[in-house]
């Protein structure tokens, strides 16, 4: 059997799924977007601390290595509805 | 009627069309230079070494997309409030020169001579510490305003970034964000050290030249 790339199991067991067009992992229910710079940079412990953080509502959180400019989430957001 | 607003897709793809001439002259220049100075290298090749020289001109689309997906550019979004930031004329291959040598022994010797001619700023394609590819940057004689690029690279792993390129990237250029998924990261490492242990072993088997 194939082994998954333990970061790539901790995304899919959090139910995050790949945006292939923006290169970013989203879960629409906790409203949490992670940038593949930002995966590649940090380890796993740091993944899933963040996975863990509490919701904060209606808003998005973005995880980039680099806060997104205001242009960007807007055009993120309005996607990903 | 109201117009349309422009967008910056649309604002790049008028720069490409600005910039292809000398894209084209840059990418026939280059790989005429290459050629000619690795001649002493591609007269002597043994019955079983390859030593192959290719040049490519970016395609527009591939150059936009480049522009804004890849390391660095999280969320592969342009900044729209910003649209003066982006030119392609800040990217560094629109013109491209593809040195593929087999077995790997020759990049060195390739990577020496072509460094005294050129003298421009190294950029080396790296896995988990390991050079996969020497790649260079910076303006050749036939023009000032586009960049060059050249890379040197092993033949099997270039032979590989070609199918993957053709496969996947050429038909949609937005696909490569499929590479950049984290288990097709690992796939694809996985494929470049598969293909290194071949040539490793190839030449480990080699009798003593």
């Amino acid at each position: 059997m194939r082994a998954i790339d333990p970061k790539q199991r901790i995304l899919d067991a959090a139910g995050f799924s790949y945006n292939f067009d923006r290169e970013i992992y989203v879960n629409r229910k906790t409203k949490k977007i992670f940038s593949v710079d930002f995966i590649e940079d940090n380890d796993e412990k740091t993944l899933e601390e963040c996975i863990r953080e509490g919701p904060t509502g209606k808003k998005w959180r973005f995880y980039f290595n680099e806060k997104p400019p205001n242009a960007v989430r807007r055009e993120i957001e309005a996607v990903l509805g | 009627m109201a117009r349309a607003e422009r967008t910056i897709e649309d604002r790049l793809r008028e720069e490409y069309f600005d910039l292809l001439p000398a894209i084209r002259r840059v990418a026939q220049h280059l790989e005429a230079e290459i050629r000619y100075h690795l001649l002493p290298i591609s007269k002597k090749l043994n019955k079983y070494e390859r030593l192959v020289v290719t040049s490519r001109v970016k395609d527009c689309e591939s150059a936009v997309q480049k522009l804004h997906r890849g390391r660095g550019r999280e969320g592969a979004t342009f900044d729209s409030d910003h649209p003066e930031r982006y030119s392609l004329r800040s990217l560094k291959d629109l013109a491209g020169v593809r040195v593929m040598a087999f077995p790997p022994s020759r990049l060195m010797e390739i990577d020496s001579i072509l460094r005294k001619i050129f003298h421009w700023k190294p950029d080396p394609i790296k896995q988990d510490g390991q050079m996969l590819a020497f790649k260079y940057h910076g303006y050749c004689k036939a023009n000032r305003t586009v960049r060059g690029e050249y890379q040197i690279v092993s033949m099997l792993t270039g032979l590989f970034w070609e199918v993957e390129h053709s496969a996947m990237y050429k038909p949609d250029p937005r696909l490569r964000g499929v590479a950049r998924h984290v288990e097709m990261s690992r796939c694809r490492k996985d494929v470049l050290h598969a293909l290194r242990a071949f040539e490793e072993e190839f030449e480990d088997l080699l009798p003593a030249r």
